[in-house]
């Protein structure tokens, strides 16, 4: 009875839309015995490619297959054939936590795992590898007319008092219809009550409700929207370098921080060549290529410079608040607790808008 | 004695062997406790999240609705990672939310408030502690019961369990060892007197034989006590041995001086006359030293504590008839009266024949030579007695006990050695029979009584 609302939960969790992607790296013949490997993760081509390249490079003697998945069949796949994969990559942190929790992730012993930030591991099982903000997306043309916004209470201000102006000009995620959306709405609620003042004003500027970061980016990019609320930061640096009339604000008072959690199942069919990729995905080499070739944001603890977590605590400070991989990531899948956050977020949000503007 | 075999060895073993035991229980006990103590700390994390689940379940839309806090779930897990499961269920045990369906408890509702319930479930391979909350809803009319039940891994129990053991190990590691350090110098402190004892009897010189004087508690000074009266005994033993070489040698010297007299003199004379005179004398001298020397022999022999000889059974009847045998001849040529007296039956005793006839021959020469005219042999066998009655002068009564010791003769100047009663003395003593002397029946003469025990027949 659980299970179904998860689904649906996690269906709205997708980023994009994809069908499923396969890479093959197969092992080099003259590297030794070929030793299988199959990766599933909710990790896009592009951002996964140089990492199995540099794994494969490294480790020649493994045939590596990779399969992109959408969040919610990695994790329907996992629960049907928990001996399928051997290593599970993915964005969705609380149903990584649910698996984690329910005993199905292995540990991973050696010094790369002893060596991971506490903060970034839970148990030795599963493990944070990325480091992405949840930013603000501002359009020039807005910084022009209304000034700098650097924080959410800047943007608290600037919906205050030229709600009418920017009215339909905002896009945000909808918490309804999208996983990662809700995920950020209960983690805002929890850091701060002013967050509800947020949505009731975001209500008042008739903010548009988007399904994915692509989806707001699009909009950004074509100029109907003025200012994007919590977009994932590892897809808004390429659209920004593109679109030049486009800046990728961290909010300089709290910014979210989300990351990937890769974990081993404990009925890994080869948990030699898991344990190989993971002390790979945790080493500084792999760090390197993650903070050099990607957007993910690498957090080994002695890298810093571009792309990497350091680099991004010098820019915002002590603000930046990574979603605690803990219990409290369980009450996200909570179905009382969703329809009651909803609940809670549609009454604010509509608090002070007369129900005929409403009307689409 | 085999190898350690050692009072100290032994009184260890047995204090620490009780310790053992103990010992065990102390560390069963400090687990039971660290366990219960770790349970108590770790279960009101299990009643602040539960309650805290509580307060936010309310009645919305005909059913109950929670609006589950991140934090409660958060507090379940310490820094030992726990896995955390809660669940909601309604009073008639349906599942309404939660990420795990956990079993309830099958136990009974408090009196009065919520209801808490802590034990330990095996869950999906998993052992973990839930804690089950009944309560119900305090709304103005509704009273929904409900119930809450959260669960946590035991991993940070365990680790506090540890953490409580380790330090009360290292307690009773250290009264342990306190423990015996104490009884090794308890044992070695009770057991230095005897080390004082043995090095005082290693010390002395094996000549002396004063008492030992050295202060010991109270079981070694019985101890000591009974050194000390071995001790008197061998000294008393010693200085009658001395009196008795002394005696001896005195004894012997006079007639061997006497005898050197003799010659001396005869040798003065060329009378040939003389000189067998001399050799006469000499030659009774020297008869007279030859029994003493034998004399001297069989009563040192006797008086050997070592000299245990076989006892034989044999006819007291037989003995007193041999003896008259002996001395009839001799005593006829003085014109002495013996006779024997012998019981109708044979008298049966143990004994040693060679030194019964010694005593009678001893008793006889004795009333021979105190001027007895008729000396009567008799047996007697209820209780078995031998008996030399004569009719001589008697000893008085004042001096029968003196008249036993070695080299005491009746009567100053007498030609005896002295040795013949006390010779008989230490032949009823080997035999355990006991020696009387009494007057005779007219008020005059001496009766000699060697009267055996029943038990030596």
């Amino acid at each position: 009875m659980i299970r179904p609302l998860r689904w649906c939960l996690l269906a709205l969790w997708s980023l994009t839309a994809s069908a499923e992607e396969t890479l093959h790296y197969p092992a080099e013949p003259v590297a030794g015995p070929p030793q299988p490997l199959v990766v599933h993760a909710a990790l896009d081509l592009p951002q996964a490619r140089p990492l199995l390249k540099a794994f494969h490079r490294r480790h020649p003697h493994i045939d590596l297959t990779y399969r992109n998945l959408t969040t919610l069949e990695l994790h329907q796949r996992f629960l049907d054939a928990p001996d399928a994969a051997d290593v599970v990559l993915s964005s969705a942190m609380p149903w990584q936590y649910h698996l984690a929790n329910d005993g199905h992730a292995q540990p991973l012993s050696g010094d790369v795992a002893r060596g991971w930030p506490a903060w970034a591991r839970w148990r030795d099982e599963l493990f944070a590898f990325t480091f992405e903000p949840i930013v603000m997306v501002v359009h020039r043309d807005l910084i022009e007319r209304f000034g700098d916004v650097r924080s959410h209470g800047d943007m608290l201000e600037l919906l205050t008092e030229h709600a009418d102006a920017l009215a339909g000009r905002i896009v945000t995620y909808d918490p309804v219809r999208s996983g990662a959306g809700y995920t950020y709405a209960i983690e805002e609620s929890r850091l701060s009550p002013r967050y509800w003042d947020l949505v009731s004003a975001m209500g008042r500027a008739r903010t548009v409700l988007a399904d994915t970061t692509g989806e707001m980016l699009d909009g950004l990019e074509e100029g109907r929207y003025l200012l994007g609320y919590n977009l994932l930061g590892s897809y808004v640096r390429d659209a920004v370098a593109d679109h030049p009339e486009l800046v990728m604000v961290v909010p300089d008072d709290y910014a979210l921080v989300t990351q990937r959690l890769a974990f081993i199942p404990r009925q890994a069919p080869h948990p030699e060549s898991a344990t190989l990729f993971m002390a790979f995905l945790l080493s500084e080499a792999g760090q390197q290529v993650i903070a050099e070739q990607t957007h993910l944001g690498a957090m080994h603890p002695a890298l810093s410079g571009p792309g990497t977590a350091d680099a991004l605590r010098e820019e915002v400070g002590d603000a930046l608040r990574p979603i605690s991989i803990g219990p409290g990531l369980l009450a996200t899948l909570d179905r009382l607790k969703r329809d009651s956050l909803l609940a809670r977020w549609r009454r604010e949000f509509q608090r002070e808008v007369p129900p005929l503007r409403l009307a689409p | 004695m085999k190898r350690g075999d050692s009072l100290y060895r032994r009184l260890l073993a047995w204090l620490l062997l009780p310790l053992l035991p103990l010992g065990g229980l102390m560390v069963f006990q400090a687990w039971v406790d660290a366990r219960h103590t770790a349970d108590r700390a770790f279960d009101r994390l299990l009643e602040a999240a539960s309650l805290s689940i509580a307060e936010q379940v309310q009645w919305q839309d005909d059913r109950l609705w929670l609006d589950l806090p991140p934090a409660a779930l958060d507090m379940l897990a310490t820094d030992a990672e726990e896995r955390v499961f809660y669940s909601l269920v309604d009073r008639d045990g349906r599942f309404i939310t939660g990420n795990a369906e956990l079993p309830g408890d099958e136990r009974g509702d408090a009196e009065t408030g919520d209801t808490l319930l802590f034990r330990n479930v095996a869950w999906q391979g998993m052992t973990l502690r839930q804690g089950v909350r009944r309560s119900r809803l305090e709304d103005w009319r509704l009273r929904e019961r409900f119930e809450i039940r959260v669960a946590h891994s035991r991993e940070g129990r365990d680790a506090l369990m540890h953490e409580l053991l380790r330090a009360n190990l290292a307690y009773i590691l250290a009264m342990a060892l306190l423990a015996v350090a104490v009884l090794v110098v308890a044992i070695r402190s009770a057991l230095a007197p005897l080390t004082r004892l043995r090095r005082a009897i290693r010390a002395r010189d094996p000549r002396t034989l004063t008492p030992l004087d050295l202060p010991l508690p109270r079981e070694l000074a019985e101890l000591r006590e009974t050194l000390n009266e071995l001790l008197a005994r061998m000294r008393r033993v010693r200085a009658n041995q001395e009196r008795f070489i002394g005696d001896a040698s005195h004894q012997l010297r006079t007639p061997l001086a006497g005898l050197s007299a003799r010659a001396e003199l005869a040798l003065r004379h060329d009378d040939p006359a003389r000189w067998r005179d001399a050799l006469v004398a000499m030659q009774a001298t020297s008869a007279r030293t030859a029994r003493l020397a034998m004399q001297l022999l069989s009563l040192t022999r006797l008086d050997n504590p070592e000299y245990r000889p076989e006892l034989a059974p044999l006819d007291l009847n037989d003995c007193a008839r041999q003896a008259v045998r002996d001395h009839w001849a001799s005593c006829h040529r003085r014109d002495i009266d013996l006779g024997v007296e012998c019981a109708p039956q044979p008298v049966r005793i143990r004994g040693i024949d060679w030194q019964l006839q010694e005593a009678l021959n001893n008793l006889i020469d004795n009333a021979c030579r105190y001027g007895a005219r008729r000396i009567t042999l008799r047996t007697l066998p209820h209780p078995p007695t031998l008996e030399v009655e004569d009719d001589g002068p008697g000893i008085p009564e004042s001096r029968r006990l003196l008249v036993l010791r070695p080299f005491h003769r009746g009567e100053e100047g007498g030609e005896g050695s002295g040795l013949g009663l006390a010779i008989v003395d230490s032949i009823a003593r080997a035999h355990g029979a006991r020696l009387t002397l009494s007057q005779g029946p007219d008020g005059h003469g001496l009766i000699v009584r060697l009267r055996f025990s029943e038990e030596n027949t």
